[in-house]
This record gives structure tokens, C-alpha cells and sequence, in this order.
């Protein structure tokens, strides 16, 4: 799984992660993919987005970060032959509202 | 297991509601094992959180270790002691190993006389606020996990070589904690009627109940206070891990749970029993400036600001290491800032009242007027956390346990909410503060006290200041500064 997120370096507020699955060089189509962001601190407020495909392989889903520091996304994926994929993501030090870091 | 005496009336010299007297709650706290009986479901959470660190999802915000100890335990400690006591220490789980081990073996050794005072306690206090930063302990279920377990063994170990609650007296930071933050508490244990304490005999409250020679062979069968509080001359708070031993022990059902004015006892000097004059204790007088400029470094610690101070120190020093650069700020704000700003008031102060005298007694006897912000800023920073997750245990018990379908939208108060009430508790512990260095001032300059007052009463609106900007700050919860 290849991911990339923007803006990068991220910030609080809206993000955009997009996603590629593939395995070997072919792409992974048709899979639901659900994330969760949630904060490395406990007691803090997740959010979730269910990913779009937007060519085959290729899915991207919006978050809103409720607020800036080290955040951790949680990818559920389930492909289309019934097989799961859990893969997380760690984007640590984001910064809050655009400010660069 | 038998149940408590039946209570005789108040005492008519008795003062304040006695919890003690209350249907149901009074008497089970006036049973002989109310305390484990509350002990027991804390130490087995304790055991549960352990694992669920240990072998558990290490992810913080889904794991029981991480999220109890840093979201639920601590914000609902600040509140029970806003509105009750030290009731943490009552049902303290660590105790419960060392109650069990008391029963088969008898430590025999008395804690160093070296050691009676507050530096070695008020140092494991600044380390583990330094670990909680240094480590991110807050996202680490495996270190947390071992944190409590390490607890358990060294409040086991301790109380296994020394005799009386040595480990609460003199090591347990927590403990410390709590008995600081208790001094602003409502309820206190203490006498009913002083007339009773000067007829009896027998002093039960410190030294135990014995049973007859017939019976037990004499033996102590209810200790008195460990924590050598003798209940006469037991003044305030400070020390009181609210065990109710005293209660239990009083033959005369002299000892009850008192409500009281809260943080009067910060400026009383009379001499108190187990403590002696506050004015005489360096040590309790820098942990109490530690329990406040810590409380600010904590909240520091998550605001974004601190992310530019901590980069800005790294190029200083030249170093990407994070250990120089959080110790230089440690030193700064818990030794250098409170020295400065605490010479200046005991100074002026000294100055502007003609006080005569050397600047440090001064500058101790002041120095708890500060206790009631500190209180105000933990418990904002901490009731923020509890009151803003206060449902998030609900998934990850259900999670843990398999107990259908983990409800993750659960969390808590809105921030929005949430904001006014920490605004609120900021006000209630300056104005608090300012009350206790307007006391002090009446006590220590009486015909000037005002000049007395200002620089200290300052220094309150100072600090004051400082809590509230840092509550407006965009909270930022980061462990990797230097790294990330």
C-alpha cells in the first residue's frame, strides 16, 4: 500500500489521503476502505472517512484532524475477494492551521 | 467480618457536617474494611490495565493502561478532591499487596531519619513528570503498563523493610500530590470534640487498639496512624491518606469526617502533628511551588508554543537530543522561574511591610499561597482530558472483553463546553491563592498588611495569567519535536 497526504507536511483542519493498492504491480480494485484517525493521546475524539475509488487501485478519502500533534490512520480495507487489509499510518507532529512546522 | 458500632449522638462541641453521621455512606465507612473493600476493585482494574498493556492493542487511545491512568484516573482524582477529600489514597490499590504481605511477615526497620522529610519524594515527583514528556508516556500502553506494576513492587518493597506507611509518607509522588492538592479539599478527618481527646487515656488514634491479654494476647488488633498523625494535634490535611484507622481505633467515636473550609489550613502555622510548623518545612514549601510550576509545565507541555521553545533550545544547545533540551526546560520553570519570581515577592514584600528577617523563612511561609492555582490548573488540564473523553473507556472495555461491537463514537463533553468550566476552575483556584497570601499577610505583617499582600497577591494574578493563556493556546498533542 502506497499512501500520500495533502497538504503535506499535514495540518490540522481538512486533509485529503490518497491511497494505492496493488498487489505486485497490479492494482486492487473494487475494495471498501475505511479510515480512522485518532491521536496517539488517549481520550481524544477519532474521526472517520470512507475512501472513494478513483481509478482502479487508486482511493482517497477526506478527514478533518480536530486538532494539531502526532496522529495515527487507521486503513481498514476490504477487497473484493473478501480479504482484509489493516495498515496504519503514523503522521506525527501536525501542524495546526497551515502553519508551517 | 462485623459490622460497625452503632454511633452515639454528636458531641456538642463538634463543628462541621461529619460524613461519618450519614445513613448508609457513614456506616460503611465507619466498617473496619471499607478501606479494602473499595482497595479490592481498584487493584483488580489495576491488574486488568496491566495486562491490557502489556498484551493488549498498543495503541494509546485503545488500550485500558494508557487511557485509565492518563484520561480517567487523573481527571477524576482532581475532581474527588475538588469536591471530597483524599479519597484516592482511602481505596489506594497499591496498598492492598502490602496489607495482604503485613499479615504474615512484620517489617522491622524505621525509615532513615535522613530521609523524614519531602526531598526524595519531591524528586521521584519532578522525575515522573520529566518521564511522562521525555518517553510520551501518555501514548505508550506497554510503558504505562510497567509504570503501575513498578508501582505495586515498590510500594510492596518499601513497606516490606520499614515499619508504619513509610512508602506514603515519605516516597509515593502521588501520594505527595495528594496530600498537597487535599489542602484545598472540603472534608478533612479529625477530631469531633477536643474536650473527649483531653479525658482519654488510652490514645488509640496513634497507637492502636490492643486487645486484652486474654484476647489476641494482647497484640495490637486496629493500628493507630501510620503516618504519625496524632489526631488532638492533627491540623489540616497534609499527610492524610484518609485510611480512617483513627476512626476505627477511637474508642470514644471522636474521629469523623469534618467538612471544613477548604485551603484554611494553608495559613494556619500552628504546630500540627506528624508535619510541625508549615513556616519551619523547606521541603513541603518546594513541593508546594513544585505542585504549581509543575502544573503550568504540564500544561505547557501539550499547547503549541512550547514546540518553538523546545526547537529554539535545541539549536542553543546544538543537539537533536530531546533529554538536554526538556532538562534545560525543567530547570528553567521549576527552578529557575519559581526562585526568581518567589525572591522577588518575599523581597518586596519584606520591603514594602518593614517585616524584619532574612528573605527565605519569609519566602517558605508565603510560598503555600500558591497551592490553590496549582490546584485550579491541574484541574483544568485534567477535567479537560476526563470531561472531553469521559466515554471513551466504553469501546475499549468492549474491545477488550468482547463485548459486542466497540461504540468508537463515543468520547465526551464537547471542547466548547468544557473551556468555560477549565476557565472557571483557573478563577476559583487564583481567587483562592489570593485569599491564602491576604491570610498570610494578616498573620505574618498585621499592621501592614496590604504592602504585605501585594506582591505576593501578584505573583497569584501573575500566574493566573500565565494559566489562562496557555488554556487559549491551540492545544497540540506531539512527542516528537525534535523528530517529527
Amino acid at each position: 500500500m502506497e499512501w500520500t497526504v495533502s497538504p503535506s507536511p499535514p495540518t490540522a483542519g481538512p486533509l485529503t489521503v490518497a491511497l494505492k493498492l496493488a498487489e505486485g504491480t497490479k492494482p486492487v480494485a473494487g475494495a471498501e476502505v475505511r479510515l480512522e484517525g485518532t491521536m496517539t493521546h488517549p481520550g481524544m475524539a477519532p474521526v472517520s472517512s470512507v475512501a472513494r475509488e478513483t481509478s482502479p487501485g487508486s482511493y482517497e478519502a477526506r478527514m478533518d484532524l480536530s486538532m494539531a500533534g502526532d496522529w495515527i490512520l487507521l486503513v481498514d480495507a476490504r477487497l473484493a475477494d473478501g480479504r482484509t487489509l489493516k495498515r496504519q499510518i503514523e503522521l506525527p507532529g501536525v501542524r495546526p492551521d497551515g502553519r508551517p512546522g | 467480618m462485623t459490622g460497625p458500632a452503632p454511633l452515639s449522638p454528636p458531641h456538642p462541641g463538634s463543628s462541621g457536617f461529619d460524613w461519618l453521621r450519614v445513613p448508609v455512606i457513614g456506616r460503611f465507612l465507619r466498617w473496619r474494611h471499607c478501606r479494602m473493600a473499595m482497595q479490592v476493585p481498584l487493584f483488580l482494574v489495576g491488574m486488568a490495565m496491566i495486562v491490557h498493556g502489556l498484551v493488549g492493542p498498543q495503541l494509546a487511545p485503545r488500550n485500558l493502561a494508557t487511557l485509565l491512568t492518563w484520561v480517567h484516573f487523573r481527571g477524576a482524582l482532581v475532581l474527588v478532591m475538588l469536591a471530597g477529600g483524599n479519597l484516592f489514597c482511602m481505596a489506594c490499590p497499591f496498598q492492598l499487596p502490602r496489607e495482604l504481605a503485613r499479615r504474615f511477615f512484620k517489617p522491622v526497620l524505621r525509615w532513615p531519619r535522613r530521609l523524614r522529610n519531602k526531598w526524595l519524594s519531591l524528586a521521584l515527583f519532578v522525575l515522573v513528570l520529566f518521564a511522562y514528556e521525555r518517553f510520551d508516556l501518555w501514548a505508550s500502553p506497554w510503558w504505562t503498563a510497567w509504570l503501575i506494576f513498578g508501582y505495586f513492587a515498590a510500594a510492596l518493597a518499601v513497606d516490606a523493610v520499614f515499619k508504619q506507611a513509610s512508602f506514603c509518607k515519605w516516597v509515593c509522588p502521588i501520594g505527595q500530590f495528594n496530600f498537597i492538592a487535599s489542602t484545598v479539599s472540603p472534608l478533612e478527618v479529625k477530631v469531633r470534640d477536643p474536650d473527649v481527646c483531653t479525658r482519654c487515656t488510652t490514645l488509640d488514634c496513634i497507637r492502636g487498639t490492643r486487645g486484652t491479654p486474654g484476647e489476641a494476647k494482647g497484640e495490637v488488633i486496629q493500628r493507630g496512624c501510620e503516618l504519625a498523625l496524632f489526631q488532638p494535634k492533627k491540623e489540616g490535611n497534609l499527610d492524610c491518606t484518609f485510611c480512617l484507622d483513627c476512626v476505627h481505633a477511637c474508642p470514644h467515636e471522636n474521629v469523623g469526617i469534618l467538612t471544613r473550609l477548604p485551603a484554611s489550613e494553608l495559613w494556619s502555622d500552628r504546630r500540627r502533628s506528624g508535619i510541625g510548623l508549615l513556616s519551619k518545612r523547606k521541603d513541603l514549601a518546594v513541593l508546594t511551588l513544585v505542585f504549581t510550576f509543575g502544573a503550568l509545565l504540564n500544561a505547557f507541555g501539550m499547547v503549541s508554543p512550547v514546540y518553538a521553545v523546545q526547537t529554539w533550545l535545541a539549536g542553543l544547545l546544538g543537539t537533536t537530543n530531546e533529554t538536554p533540551v526538556l532538562g534545560t526546560l525543567f530547570v528553567a520553570l521549576l527552578v529557575v522561574e519559581p526562585a526568581l519570581l518567589v525572591g522577588l515577592a518575599a523581597w518586596l514584600s519584606r520591603r514594602a511591610s518593614g517585616a524584619p528577617g532574612p528573605l527565605l523563612p519569609l519566602a517558605v511561609r508565603f510560598s503555600y499561597a500558591v497551592v490553590p492555582l496549582g490546584f485550579g490548573v491541574w484541574l483544568a488540564h485534567y477535567g479537560f482530558h476526563l470531561l472531553t473523553g469521559l466515554w471513551t473507556f466504553i469501546p475499549v472495555v468492549q474491545e477488550a472483553f468482547g463485548l459486542g461491537a466497540p461504540r468508537w463514537d463515543l468520547v465526551g463533553f464537547p471542547v466548547r463546553l468544557v473551556v468555560p468550566l477549565e476557565l472557571g476552575f483557573l478563577a476559583l483556584g487564583l481567587l483562592g491563592s489570593l485569599l491564602t497570601a491576604w491570610k498570610i499577610a494578616e498573620r505574618e505583617a498585621p499592621s501592614r498588611t496590604a504592602a504585605a499582600f501585594l506582591p505576593w497577591g501578584s505573583l497569584c494574578l501573575l500566574l493566573g495569567s500565565a494559566a489562562v493563556w496557555l488554556l487559549l493556546q491551540p492545544m497540540e498533542m506531539r512527542g516528537t519535536f525534535l523528530g517529527g
